[in-house]
């Protein structure tokens, strides 16, 4: 009988001191009051006790903290002395002091805050530390002489917050300075509209009940020099689009706005000078201020989804390397970064390491996982003389590996260099509001010249005003508020959910979509190899993860990963023999147990009955290696070691062919593996392919994005570099959970959720969005037409358009904000992590 | 009513103060991460500082 792993997790009733899970019946220590879950929480607890801050974990129950348990590198964090590593994320404050931003992982409440910034009261020369809950960066600020940056790390890293140079920091201190001058904008326009409704409101009022001259001039001119920054500072920014869009021949939604805010200010001006008419400086102020309101909040919410990939990106990929000085396997390590390395080179790579370089094994053996780079589930042995290839984890012992080459002449290297090709080569798809305006300027022109002649025997006065009134009030101010207010709107909401949204145009794509394109290893299946069957007794299951713990083989850690924690093991064990390519036996509680393949339990004397045979047989039939268990000379249980599909795949796939999408895998993995995952999941044998190169992927988007006869955008959804050119190249690229820094860099979508059930929700999300939208336009298009109706037949003054302008604003805002574009699956979400409650 | 020629350039003087204030909060980057600071105000020291004197610090650094 086949039974899930999760389920038979003996926990004990304590609970861990420091992350509050439960403590596995193994580790509990009888005589500890404090006990712990694993190695990483008794350490952070440990250090956090001998710090004296104890009122973290009060702080945690106060902010109802979510803890996860807590993970120590243990590294040296030595490369982050040196000073080239350091400038990307340094600034230098005076003689003898630095200011370095670090992006830590597992930043995640109040408490976090609280501990990290407390760093200054235990570590000599540490002047201050300021922690961004949101973006988890540290801007450390610390003193050379006193101190080093790799001291620093260490003690964060042992406080359970894994540091990384910040490496996106320059781009992002580049935005941030952008997003004050936007910011200031937007409060000088905000602030001068609302003096301008008190001026201009004195001046309406004068027109019904009378005003001395004096009086009303001096209020219109007052007027004047309040609207003069609005237009020079806070509108600038419309004018600068219009003209640019103009230059290159491109309309863009600012040109409509530009020429209202321009012809009603020149107008007004007008007026002023001369002395009467009307003055329509309360509209150009209030429409500044409404669209730079929507627009700060969309840029505030593309700017969270950025950051938060920036920061995943931040932790990437090969950081740092091993270095050995000096002679011989042994000699002593220092930790330098990538870029410091030269071919020729000794490295170390322990065990569930990246591999930092491509180079040669020159001792130890080991398995090796590709996954990442070519899409190959399972691992590869290596020893003496063996290649082994940057981006690629080292799931076995320790290895040395001399360095053939580093950074971006590696393999992985020239990968990237494609992804940025691919990127650079993406075609600009022209924006549906951009079409929108295009025709909407020409209507406005049009117009513009019917009202002129027909007022025209009125006088040349007259006619003027008309067209003014009709430029202003047929300016696109409800128009250029609801895409970017329904656009902020779903993009938070997506963020609650799991999903950042690095590039809003991708869903305005997503709402037509063709052929979604999976990768199947890390994205469709889990891309490690666990247990994904077992037949058998639980006790017997319990012996043989015990044994394998003994072991670093990729099947040992199958085991372990299946069980959860690699710290929840059961037994001792004694006399472990290890026979290499075969399996282990030893003895735990008087029981021989052996732990293998076939030829390993039959050497073991053992006889493999036909029951057990067919269990094996119709493992091996699904794609899964089987693994025999022997207690004592009698074979009690196998298990079905693979690359397990994700839960949601299945599902996830069918509900997309349902919907009309055609999907097809393409992976790197043997083409026999790929047509097996592609059979469970009922796709025909024409849409899975297998033994795809990077490049061969990448070839295949673009020849279906070139295809004329294609309905829609087409999707690729992938986590490894391999992936990477093809993300760029597709109309959407989505990131799966767990992707390498280069897949989010070249995606617009990256998942913070687990699986792919995300994909589902991102279309619905998609398709609601482009329903509040296309309702917003109608609306506003609506008022739009009305209003140049009236301000055509010469109803519109200046007060008139004052009234008009905020309310159909305010319908586009209430109508953007009510809407459910990304539901938020709460419950769902709350278990399976994703972002905290801040949002 | 004359006031109103010295209340009115008055009052917009105090306005422009305060715009001033905002620009120069906004330039300075106080709104540039507006989580933490909603947090951090709770940290108010109820309790003696860490045990940790700052001349024996060095000694607890992880080497």
């Amino acid at each position: 009988m086949s039974r899930s792993f999760a389920v038979h997790r003996p926990d004990s009733a304590a609970s861990c001191a420091h992350c509050g899970l439960a403590v596995p019946a193994g580790v509990v220590r009888e005589h500890d009051t404090d006990q712990f879950c694993c190695n990483g929480c008794r350490q952070v607890h440990t250090l956090i006790g001998e710090w004296g801050f104890g009122r973290y974990y009060r702080l945690v129950d106060q902010q109802r903290g979510r803890l996860e348990p807590a993970r120590v590198s243990g590294r040296s964090f030595e490369d982050f002395d040196d000073d080239r590593e350091q400038a990307t994320a340094t600034d230098q404050l005076g003689p003898d002091r630095r200011c370095t931003q670090l992006y830590l992982e597992g930043v995640h409440c109040a408490a976090c805050v609280w501990l990290v910034e407390k760093l200054p009261a235990v570590l000599a020369g540490v002047d201050e530390v300021r922690l961004n809950v949101g973006s988890g960066v540290a801007e450390i600020t610390w003193r050379p002489a006193r101190t080093r940056l790799s001291i620093i790390g260490r003690a964060l890293d042992r406080l359970g917050y894994t540091p990384h140079i910040h490496r996106a920091s320059r781009t992002q201190e580049a935005r941030r300075v952008e997003d004050r001058v936007a910011l200031a904008r937007l409060g000088v326009a905000v602030a001068c509209d609302m003096n301008l409704m008190f001026l201009q409101g004195a001046v309406y009022a004068g027109d019904y009940s009378g005003m001395a001259g004096r009086y009303y001039a001096f209020f219109r001119w007052f007027s004047l020099l309040v609207a003069i920054p609005v237009m020079l500072f806070s509108a600038k920014p419309f004018f600068r689009t219009a003209i640019a869009g103009l230059r290159t021949r491109v309309v863009h939604i600012d040109l409509p706005i530009a020429i209202g805010l321009a012809a009603a200010f020149a107008a007004s001006l007008f007026n002023t000078v001369r002395g009467s008419g009307p003055i329509w400086y309360d509209s150009v102020a209030m429409l500044t201020a409404a669209l730079l309101g929507a627009r700060q909040i969309q840029r505030s919410a593309q700017r969270m989804a950025l950051e938060r990939a920036d920061g995943l990106r931040g932790a990437a990929f090969l950081e740092f390397a091993r270095r050995l000085d000096g002679e011989g396997p042994d000699a002593p390590v220092v930790e330098v970064p990538v870029a410091a390395l030269l071919p020729g080179d000794r490295v170390e790579i322990r065990s569930g390491e990246l591999v930092p370089v491509d180079g040669v094994v020159l001792a130890g053996r080991s398995s090796i996982d590709n996954a990442v780079l070519t899409g190959e589930a399972g691992s590869q042995m290596v020893q003496e003389g063996d290649v082994v290839h940057a981006g690629s984890t080292n799931l076995g012992a320790r290895i040395v590996v001399r360095v053939d080459a580093a950074g971006e002449s590696t393999r992985v290297g020239a990968l990237l260099a494609i992804v940025q090709d691919a990127l650079a080569r993406k075609p600009h798809v022209l924006q549906k509001s951009d079409v929108l305006a295009r025709r909407f300027v020409q209507a406005l022109l049009g117009l513009a010249v019917i009202t002129g002649l027909a007022w025209l025997s009125n006088g040349p006065a007259v006619a003027i005003e008309r067209v003014v009134a009709l430029l202003v009030v047929a300016c696109p101010c409800a128009l250029g508020l609801s895409v970017p207010l329904a656009m902020s709107v779903a993009l938070l909401r997506a963020a609650r959910a799991g999903i950042f949204i690095k590039n809003p145009d991708a869903l305005e794509r997503l709402c037509n979509v063709d052929t979604v394109l999976l990768d199947k290893t890390g994205t469709l299946t889990q891309g490690r190899p666990t247990v994904a069957r077992w037949h058998g007794d639980d006790v017997v299951l319990q012996l043989a993860r015990s044994l394998e713990a003994e072991s670093c083989h990729a099947v040992a850690r199958a085991f372990l990963a299946s069980y959860g924690r690699a710290f929840a093991v059961v037994r001792s064990v004694s006399g472990v023999v290890e026979t290499a390519g075969q399996g282990m036996a030893g003895r735990i509680d008087g029981h021989e147990v052996r732990v293998g393949n076939r030829d390993h339990i039959v050497a073991g004397g053992a006889e493999i009955a036909a029951e057990w045979a067919a269990v094996a047989a119709a493992m091996v039939a699904d794609g899964m290696s089987p693994v025999f268990v022997a207690v004592d000379g009698c074979v009690a249980g196998v298990a079905g070691v693979g690359d397990a599909l994700r839960p949601d795949a299945l599902a996830t796939v069918g509900t997309l062919r349902r919907r009309g999408l055609r999907v097809r895998i393409l992976s790197g993995d043997h083409p026999g593996v790929v047509a097996r995952v592609g059979a469970a999941l009922g796709l025909p044998a024409e849409d899975v392919e297998g033994g795809l190169t990077p490049e061969a992927k990448r070839d295949i988007v673009s020849a279906l994005a070139a295809r004329p006869a294609r309905k829609g955008a087409i999707v690729m959804v992938g986590d490894g570099v391999n992936d990477a050119a093809a993300l760029a190249l597709a109309d959407v690229g989505i990131a799966v959970h767990g992707g390498t820094g280069a897949t989010m860099a070249a995606s617009d979508i990256v998942l913070t959720r687990e699986g792919v059930a995300p994909l589902v929700d991102i279309l619905d999300g998609a398709k609601r969005l482009r329903g509040v939208i296309r309702r917003n336009i109608a609306f506003s298009l609506l008022y739009n037409a009305g209003a140049s109706a009236m301000a055509m037949a010469g109803l519109v003054g200046p007060l008139m358009a004052a009234i008009m302008m905020p309310i159909s604003s305010l319908s586009v805002i209430l109508s953007s904000a009510i809407t459910r574009t990304f539901v938020w699956p709460g419950a769902r979400l709350r278990a399976g992590g994703g972002v905290q409650g801040r949002l | 009513m004359e006031a109103i020629f010295v209340l009115l350039p008055l009052a917009l003087l105090i306005a422009a103060i305060a715009v001033g204030f905002f620009i120069w909060a906004a330039r300075t980057g106080q709104f540039d991460d507006l989580d933490t600071p909603a947090v951090r105000i709770l940290f108010d020291d109820e309790e003696p500082p860490p045990r940790a004197a700052p001349d024996t610090s060095s000694r607890r650094v992880p080497r």
